[in-house]
Parts: structure tokens; sequence; C-alpha cells
């Protein structure tokens, strides 16, 4: 944290915020210095190539000696009509380019030698021989030293990857997590020693684990810094592999910290790795048994194309009987794992899709691959190891396919129609679907419906909405935008890129946010029509409001998201799963206020802490000053019918910024700096330390600062530390904002500024007796307290305006509202500063103004990789959704983690079904009650199921509810009366009518979940 | 059911309301009665209910200014098992019955109650007789609603602003 330090110039922090959450700044410099080779650069290769040019590597040099083909548009976003013919690296270039300035790309156009490979620390082949691909393995295994190899192929619906990172690679990070650490309460003297821990988080140790000791205090032994092992590890205690006996007898503090092991794999290089492949990533436990089949299937396709020259062709009997009986022959010779019995409806499925690369294949293993190139360069997360299968012949249409409905029609779509069939196609085009959302998840689906064709028939349409705009921040992965397009809206920017790869797309961009506030725009028509809606969402609440959306009109909702290199998918298909929001993660706990305001023990509490003093002293509390200005009547007023403690927090706070601490000049406001320092970091602890002395005792005679509770000890300021006099420098410069004073230019000289903080008067600070320790000590002593409040209220307007008085005409303050993504604003600064300054008081150990963004800035980590792979993913399902009438374990949900890699695919879960009597229902279900009923006569309709109501709402608005007498007076009042008058509800005339919720008990009192109820009133 | 208590809605909402609450007979809250702000989020109940004094209260979990609870059964181990009415039936009572001066939101509350127990409770009583005796509770904070029935409907409308200010500081 010293005073003009800059980060390093690699690193575009702006630009690479989010991807740096995930990697780290290590990472990103090896990654820098990564020269890659692609080859083949069909759909896969160009998705590859994307990804790796938008995590910035130095170069990437693009192979294909091959031509452009119209075959090659179902699944590559680069080209275009335009381009059949060119060489495919060529026609790359310039696109890609556009990507990443600082990414060097070159092409090569004619064959390969193994020597040229000597130019790169990764190479990956996407479309290359085993013969060949066996011959660069060997070179790249055994050079000096080893670059890492990969090969990965999509094939219809079938993929595969090979890594081979060489005989001895060194992975120093295997899952990309932080290290776990916990807050130590007791240690036996015993063997093995028992590590007891608070019990205010679980702890996430593991057996085998490694951890260090800090901080104990009588046990003093463990503090060496030597990683010990952990055995027995539970939820709130561990044992220590060590014997303790003789060791000093624990007495109070001490955490432990996981060490994080590097780890050492052998990769085998791919001739072995093919007769002996050892154990396969597994994707998904109904097929654990297609590995195997796969990995014959694709050493048969290959021997088919040496034989035969040419891939098989789709829908002919004869190519699939040829190569099965390859298969059959390879399985046959094999010496481990021959397959008992080889599934030909399978290999059916293979032959016919070989030739095709579909886009949800590519991005998928677009996804993948490029992360494996990652781990390759950097040695961040466990490489893939080291074969990969996955299909997803789930995808195709439930009825068999007719081979004329297979033969290409000379469209960009051939690929897929070779696969799929023409009328699925049709099907596809003549789609109307609803994408909520142009960020990443947004701009990667708008690619993959633009080549799949999806709503580019003339009946198709696609609308968009985002209300965001473009941030640099956004371009390390939302690729449909260039650096020119900052501040303009997502979705029309997506929209137009989208509309430029394919020219066919139907799509309408709007920037409406999708919620309540939103249903004229989005309305029953809009909803009615749509066929499938497509979550591109950033957070829970918007989700959950989709959620509802369909669930109401019936429509299938395809979700994902992702975290880092995590990603997660999930098909809510009416009637056949459950919808969205019918299981939830139980939300982020967030930490105690109490520990927040006194009691902080780790970086995360210094920083909330940090955050909220920000907002009050910086937006609060000038915007209070301005509401007061602008109209002071009104406003004194408002505050007098308040009449609150708030309201007098809120004049008290506005009077202190006009009256004491106003400043005027450029040094009031590095004296107010000062003083603050002084305020926050020195007399606030020496008040806190003094109300609860260190050797201070609970009322059972516990001591009070025990775990996790740490004991503060005040700073003493000095010019001499850089870390102090930032924290002045941030906080007079935003001071200097806020009151709308120029700025000097020598307050960034370090000397200069020492040498004004210096001339700033410090009062002592004498602890008072008996004050309140959380909120301000300026607040409430009882004696004004017992003061009535109107009467403060009233002495505190009449101060506030004469301070008016003395302010220049017109004056107004200007607040300032926290932006995490600038990076000259000074915010980050101020609340990294002050959080660290307060870490220092608690011996917590510091970060730096990245962590501390990431923090505070509640950045979620981010990369192009998990991103593009969860709406490969997606696509694979939409083509089901599309066709329909497929069944519930056709279906996918997924979870991965690229990091580990786990991929984790399963049926979605099935509606629960509710039952009462005789009758069942699911969420899916509604109730429908026509003829303008009463409240009564609903009630009584309930009656006759069995059911007693005894709350009915309207949106947020509560019409009935049995606790409350006077509802009872409502009785006889038709329920759309009731929804128009109370519920505010807006009933034009072409609606006919509106839906209750319902909450019912049964004659036992049990609760019952009913289906919504569609009262008709017209 | 919460039927049992004595409850204000505010606007016809469902998500914010008021409910008064009777100190706990073997405390020294006892007699006192608060009206307590209860604050359903979005995410109810897979996320804790929001809960504020309204009237003021001398306590070492709850801050005299903004009156939030610093109540761990409620912000950190809520569970969407938990029924609402729990929060008035069991946690605020063991709140009032056993402070937790080992983690004060009131600093001065819990120095004065771990050195000076008497001290600590006629302070509490003092409070109790300036700030919450029944009639506190029965009039809104505004003069002009008189009639408590009336509390649920329209004329509510203006004064909700300014109390949901109070319970999250």
């Amino acid at each position: 944290m010293a005073l003009g330090e800059g980060n390093p110039p690699d690193i575009d922090e702006d630009l690479h915020s989010r991807q740096l959450a995930v990697y780290g700044r290590e990472t990103m410099r090896r990654l820098f210095a990564s020269n890659v080779l692609i080859s083949g650069m069909q759909g896969l290769g160009a998705e590859i190539a994307k990804n790796l040019i938008l995590a910035g590597v130095k170069s990437v040099t693009l192979h294909d000696e091959g031509s452009v083909e119209l075959w090659d548009l179902s699944s590559n976003f680069i080209f275009t009509e335009d381009d059949v013919g060119k060489n495919r690296a060529l026609a790359s270039v310039q696109k890609l380019q556009e990507l990443n300035n600082s990414v060097v790309i070159s092409t090569l156009t004619t064959e390969l030698t193994k020597e040229q490979l000597s130019d790169f620390q990764a190479v990956v082949f996407t479309n290359i021989s085993i013969e060949k691909a066996i011959e660069f393995d060997d070179y790249c295994h055994n050079h000096q030293p080893p670059i890492s190899f990969i090969k990965s192929e999509v094939r219809g619906l079938f993929g595969s990857v090979f890594c081979d990172f060489g005989p001895e690679f060194t992975v120093f990070d295997v899952d990309g997590e932080d290290p776990h650490t916990g807050i130590i309460a007791s240690i036996s003297n015993d063997n093995p020693a028992l590590v007891a821990c608070v019990d205010d988080e679980r702890l996430e140790f593991q057996d085998g684990d490694l951890v260090v000791f800090s901080e104990v205090q009588g046990m003093t032994e463990l503090n060496d810094g030597k990683p010990r092992k952990v055995k027995n590890a539970r939820p709130y205690s561990f044992s220590l592999d060590e014997d303790t006996t003789n060791y000093g007898t624990y007495e109070k503090g001490g955490i432990v910290t996981q060490v994080k092991q590097p780890k050492v794999l052998n990769f085998k290089p791919l001739k072995e790795a093919l007769k002996d492949p050892g154990d396969f990533l597994q994707s998904d436990f109904s097929k654990f048994d297609r590995s195997p089949l796969l990995h014959l299937a694709f050493q048969a396709l290959d021997k088919f194309i040496m034989e035969l020259g040419r891939f098989p062709v789709a829908g002919s009997e004869e190519d699939a009987q040829k190569l099965i009986s390859f298969a059959c022959n390879i399985n046959d010779s094999s010496t481990v794992g021959k397959l008992e019995k080889i599934d030909q409806r399978l290999l059916h499925h293979f032959a016919f899709g070989a030739r095709a690369v579909l886009n949800p294949m590519a991005a998928m293993f677009g996804g993948v691959v490029g992360q494996e190139v990652v781990k390759a360069c950097s040695g961040k997360f466990h490489p893939l190891f080291q074969f990969f299968y996955f299909d997803s012949v789930e995808s195709l249409p439930t009825e068999p396919l007719d081979p004329s409905d297979l033969k290409p029609i000379n469209s960009r779509y051939d690929a897929q129609i070779s696969v799929f069939g023409a009328k699925l196609q049709k099907k596809l085009e003549d789609a109307k679907v609803f994408i909520v959302g142009s960020g990443a998840l947004g701009c990667e689906f708008l690619k993959n419906v633009a080549l799949m064709g999806v709503c580019c028939g003339n009946q198709g349409k696609l609308t968009i909405t985002d209300d965001d705009v473009i941030e640099k921040s956004n371009l390390s992965r939302q690729f449909l935008f260039r650096d020119w397009n900052i501040g303009q809206a997502k979705s029309t920017v997506a929209a137009s890129a989208a509309a430029s790869i394919n020219r066919h797309l139907h799509i309408e961009a709007l920037q409406n946010r999708a919620s309540p506030e939103t249903e004229n725009v989005f309305d029953d028509t809009f909803w009615e029509n749509l066929s499938v809606v497509i979550n591109a969402l950033d957070n829970v609440n918007a989700r959950l409001y989709i959620d509802q959306r369909c669930l109401y009109f019936q429509k299938p909702l395809l979700e994902s998201g992702t975290l880092g290199a995590k990603c997660n998918t999930q098909m809510v298909i009416p009637h056949l799963t459950e919808n969205y929001g019918a299981s939830r993660d139980p939300p982020e706990k967030q930490a105690p206020m109490c520990t927040v305001h006194s009691f902080p023990h780790n970086i995360d509490h210094c920083l909330t802490w940090a955050r909220s003093e920000f907002e009050g002293l910086l937006e609060k509390t000038p915007a209070e000053v301005n509401a007061f200005l602008v109209n002071p009547i009104e406003y004194a007023s408002a505050m007098k019918t308040a009449g609150d403690a708030q309201a007098r927090d809120n004049l008290e706070r506005a009077i202190e910024c006009l009256d004491k601490e106003r400043c005027e000049t450029f040094q009031d406001c590095i004296t107010w700096a000062r003083l603050k320092f002084e305020d926050y970091f020195a007399n606030r602890v020496k008040q806190l330390t003094f109300t609860f002395p260190e050797d201070a005792a609970t009322s059972n005679g516990a001591p009070f600062w025990s775990a996790p509770k740490r004991f503060p000890r005040p700073l003493q300021f000095s010019i001499d530390d850089p870390g102090q006099l930032h924290f002045v420098m941030a906080a007079s410069i935003l001071r200097a904002e806020t009151f709308g004073i120029p700025i000097p230019d020598w307050v960034k000289s370090p000397m200069k500024l020492a040498d004004a903080v210096s001339k700033v008067i410090v009062p002592d600070f004498l602890p008072k007796k008996d004050v309140k320790i959380v909120t301000d000590e300026k607040a409430t002593s009882l004696s004004t307290a017992s003061v009535d409040d109107a009467a403060v209220i009233n002495e505190l307007i009449m101060k506030l305006e004469k301070c008016q008085k003395k302010l220049p005409p017109g004056f107004r303050m200007n607040p300032i509202q926290f932006e995490k993504d600038d990076d000259t604003n000074y915010h980050m600064d101020l609340i990294s500063a002050l959080a660290n300054m307060r870490a220092r008081n608690y011996s917590i150990p510091e970060v730096d103004k990245l962590k501390a963004k990431f923090i505070a800035g509640r950045i979620i980590p981010a990369i192009a990789t998990s991103t593009a792979m969860a709406t490969g993913l997606v696509c694979l399902e939409l083509y089901k959704v599309l066709h329909g009438g497929h069944k519930v374990e056709d279906y996918k949900n997924t979870f991965a983690n690229l990091a580990l890699p786990l991929f984790s695919m399963a049926e979605p879960v099935p509606p629960k079904v509710i039952k009462h009597q005789d009758m069942s229902w699911t969420v899916w279900d509604r109730w429908i009650l026509g003829d303008n009923p009463t409240l009564r006569e609903l009630l009584q309709w309930l009656r006759d199921k069995g059911l007693n109501a005894y709350s009915i709402s309207y949106g947020s608005c509560l019409l009935y509810n049995s606790m409350f007498p006077r509802h009872k007076e409502r009785m006889d009042r038709k329920l759309v009366d009731l929804a128009k008058e109370i519920g505010k509800a807006e009933l034009p005339t072409y609606r006919r009518h509106f839906d209750v919720v319902v909450a019912c008990e049964d004659d036992e009192d049990n609760d019952i979940d009913i289906p919504q109820i569609s009262i008709y009133f017209r | 059911m919460m039927s049992d208590y004595k409850v204000e809605m505010i606007n016809d909402g469902m998500q914010e309301f008021y409910v008064h609450f009777h100190g706990p007979s073997d405390s020294p809250y006892h007699g006192g009665v608060w009206r307590i702000r209860v604050e359903l989020p979005d995410a109810y109940p897979y996320k804790s209910p929001s809960i504020g004094f309204v009237n003021k209260i001398y306590h070492p979990n709850v801050d005299e200014m903004s009156g939030s609870v610093c109540l761990d059964v409620i912000n950190q181990t809520w569970s969407p098992m938990f029924d609402l009415v729990n929060v008035f039936e069991v946690f605020l009572p063991q709140l009032l019955l056993y402070p937790n001066p080992s983690d004060p939101l009131n600093g001065e509350a819990a120095a004065l109650m771990m050195r000076d127990r008497t001290a600590y409770e006629q302070r509490v009583k003092e409070y109790c007789e300036k700030y919450a005796k029944p009639e506190d509770v029965g009039a809104a904070p505004e003069e002009k609603s008189s009639d408590e029935e009336e509390l649920s409907e329209d004329e509510y409308d203006s004064s909700d602003e300014a109390v949901a200010g109070q319970a999250d500081p």
C-alpha cells in the first residue's frame, strides 16, 4: 500500500478485473507470457481462440490448410457467406484481433512440421489424424521444456479431449479456492493433540491437509510456521499428528491456516494413453460405461477417414456399418479394457453426425479446452487427466430421422441439418425466443442462436432486453462488445453484432429491466407468443421474477449461471420439472452488526465497515445537506413530522458537516482527514478499550476479549507511514470533491502532503465514562435523550438554518456514489485505507487494493471459458425444448467446475405433487373460478374442497386475513372490487381475469400449498 | 399463528408490519411494551426477517439509536424452518431475559451490565418508564392516527416511509 505504488503495467486491471478475481496476478502474468498454437479453425478452433484471446495470452497462432466451406457456418461465428473459399486461418485473423489488441495473432497456412511446435508453450489440435497427433505429441512430450499438447474434436453430438502436459507437470493450485482458516478456541496437551475452533463458522479442512499456526498464546511451540498435518477433521475441531504433552499450556488466541500444496502430475504420451487410457473423466453417472465406447468410436472414425479419405455420410447405413466394424476390430485387438458388447445404436448416431461441427458442442468444448490451455500455461487449476468424452444424443429428435431429411440443402445450416434433420431446423428458425440479459451469458447465447438459425425464419422473433450499458470491465468476456462501444446500451450493440454473425436473425433489442414495472412492455400477448425463455442474468431476484412469469404463462425456461470457473444450468419445463424458485441456495451469511461495528476479526468485516463509513461520510451526509439546502422549509417540516431518533441523527450530521467540519480550503480537507484518522483509529479504540479493558470479564466470569473477538490497539499517526499518509490523501481529495474545492497537484507528492498534515493540531483525547460504543459518542447521552425529541429537533433545525446563512448563495455539496471500477477516482483507495487501518487496530492481516476491491465491490469472478461452456450446454437443451415431446429424463441439468475439472449432469427434479383428499396438483397448475365471485363465495368454494383459507393476497397486497376482524366486513364484496380498491389493480377492458394467492389450512390445521387462483370477472 | 399478537399492517402490504411485544415477566423489562417493526425480505423465509425496536429500549444487544437488534439467532442461524411466531415467542423473550453482553451493540449497556447489575436493571426500568409504556405504543409515531384499527389502511400512506427508515441503520 505504499504511496504512489502503481501496479505493474502489464495487467490492465480495469479490463481484466473479473478475470483477475479468478486467476490472481501471478497466473495472469504467466498467461501474458504464453504463446499458443491452435490448429484447425472450424467452429471449435474459433471458440478456443476467442476464449484465449479474451483471457489475454501473449500470442495465438492460427493454423489451417483448408478453406472456408458453407458447411462451417453452422458453428463458426467468425465466417460469413462472403468468406467461403478463403483460407480459414487467414479469414479469422481480423475479427479475432478485434477482441483484444494486446494479443499477437498470426497464421500458418501450410503443413506443420513438428519443429515449428517448439515456438509454443501449448499446442491445440482440433482436426488431426491420430497418426500425426502421436508424432506431434511425442515431440512435445520429450521437448525441453515439455510443450503442453491438447487434442480435441467435436463430431456431431460427440466430443473428446486429450491432454498431455509432459512427464512432470507441476500444478500450483489444484482447486482455485482460498486457503481455509479457523479461529482457535483451545488446544490440548496430548498425543495426538486436539485443536478446537470457535463455532462461528464450520471448518473446511480435510484429513491430510497441511496447516500452519500463528498468534497462539501459551502453546507457542506451534507458531514456528512449520506445516502440520490434519487428521480426524470435524466441523469445529481436528487432531494434529503431533505430541504436545510437553508443550506450553494453551492460553488463548491463535489462527490456523491451510497451506496449499503443489501437485506433480505424470502425463502419459498419446501413444501409450490410447492403448491404456486409465480413468476417464466422467460427466454423467447414467452414462458410466460410455467413455470406453467413445474412446473406440473416435479411433474407428480416424481409421474410416484414413481408409476412405472422407467422413461417413449422414444417414448412410453402409458407412455406419463400416465404422462399427472398424470399432469392433480395434476392440478385438486391444489388450486393456476390452468391451464385452458394443452399442451399435450409439455408433450409428456417431457415424451419421461425424462430419458436422455443431455450435453448442463447439461452445462447450471451446470452454473446456480454453481452460486447459490456461492451466497448461500457468499451473493454475488441476488439468484434465487425460481423456474426456462427452455426448448429448438426447438432443436428437424423439422420432427416428428419415435419411432424406438429413441431406444438405446448400444452406449455412447444412451441418446442423445433417444431424437433426430439416424439420427441426424449421422449428428452430420459426421459434419466438426471449433472452433476458445481454451480459456475458447473453453475448454467448446470441452468437449460439444466430449460428443455430434460431429465430432466423420468417416466423421467428428473438427479443433481448438489458437495461445496462457497456463498461470496460465487460470487454474481457462479453465478446460482442468493443472498446468503442463503452457507454452504449448492451442489448443494442449485442443485437447488431449478432445480426452480423447471421444476417437472417430477426432480433429486437430492448433496454427494459425485466421486472414488475415493465409488465406494460412484456405484456400478456408478448408472453403468450413465446416458445421459450433463456435467462442470461446475474442476480437471483431477476431470475426469480422471470421464473414466476414463466410459471404463470407455462413457458419453458432455460436457466444458467457462472461463478469463476464454475457453472450450472437448470432446465425448467412446464409440468415436467420443478421451477427455478422451488429449490434455492441458502443466502450468503452476513456478519452480525456488532461484529462489524466494534469487534471485527477478519478483513471482510473491516471492509464492510469501511464501505458503510464511506457511504455515510461522502454520500448520505452531503445528500442530506442538499436535501435541506434545496428546500429548507419542506425539509424542516419533514423532520418535524418524522420526529424520531433517525431524523435527529440526520440533522446532527448535516449540522456537523456545515458547521464544525465545514471545509473551505484544501487545507481544511486535510485537517478533516487527519482528525478523522485520529477519531477512527485512535480515539474510538481508546474509548472501546476503556469501556472494556483487556482483562474485562463477562457476568459469568469468562474473559470478555475471547475468540473470535480480537483486542484492538490505537494507532499512532506518523507521516512516515505510507499507508496512513495514503489515507489522508484519499480522504482529503474526496472530501474536497464533496465541497467542490479544487484539488491541488501537490497533494500527490508525499513530501508536500506530509508537510501539510504536520500542520494539523490534534487535540488530546480522554476516554469518557458511560458513553456509548457503537454509535457516535456525540449522539445521545441519557440527559439529552430524556429531553423531548420534538424540542431537540426544533433546536437542531434552528442551528442548521444559522449555518445556512454563512454559506455562499446557491451552495450545494456533491454527494459521491461509490464506483468500484474507476481506478483513478480514489474511492477504492479510501475504502482500502479505511479497512487496512482498522485491520491494523485489530492485528488483522491487511490486503492490497485489488483484493479490497474484489471484496468491498462484491466483484463476481468471471471468465470467458465457463460462460461459453454454460451456454453451449443450454443450447444442447434448446434443441429438445424447441422440438418438443421429450421426456424429463432426456433433459439434463449440469453443475461443472473447470478448475477441478468436474462435470456433473443429472436429470431435472420433477415438480412436487401436492395431494389433498382425492385431488393432486403441482406448481404448474392453476385453479379457475368464474362468475365474478365475492370474497365469501371464494372462501366457500375452497371450503367445499376441505380447505380453510386464512389469507388472500393480490400481488403484495393483502385482501383478506382471518387475523383482522375488520376484514370480515369485506365478505360480501366482489373480489374484483377489493383488488381494484385495496390492491390498486388496474384491469383494462381487455383483461377478463386476475390472480390471487391463497394460504389455506386443512381441517387438521396443516398448511396446504394450493395453486394460484384465477378469478374471472367478465 | 400470529393471530395471538397485535399486528399493524402497513398499507395492506405483506412484507412490513409492526407487532406489539410485551417484556417477559421474569425480566427487568416486565411491564414494558414495544412496537417491533418486522420486515420480511424478498427471500423470506430463506433469509431472516429484519427486526427493530421502534420505541427505545436499554439493552446490550439493541442499538439505542436505531433499535436494530444484534441477535445471533435471527441474523446468523436463521433457518427457513423457523416460524415468524418463534421470533416473538422464543427469540425476543430470550433476548430480554438473557442479554449477551459479550457481543454488545450498545456498549454502555453491556459494560454497565457486566460491572453493576443493579444499576443496569435500574436503567432498564427507567427506560421502560420513559419510552415503553402501553400508551407509548398505542399511538403511532404521529399524532394524527389515533384509531389503531385504522392504521391498516390508506391513511397510513404518508407515514410508513418515515417509519421505514428506522429499523435499518
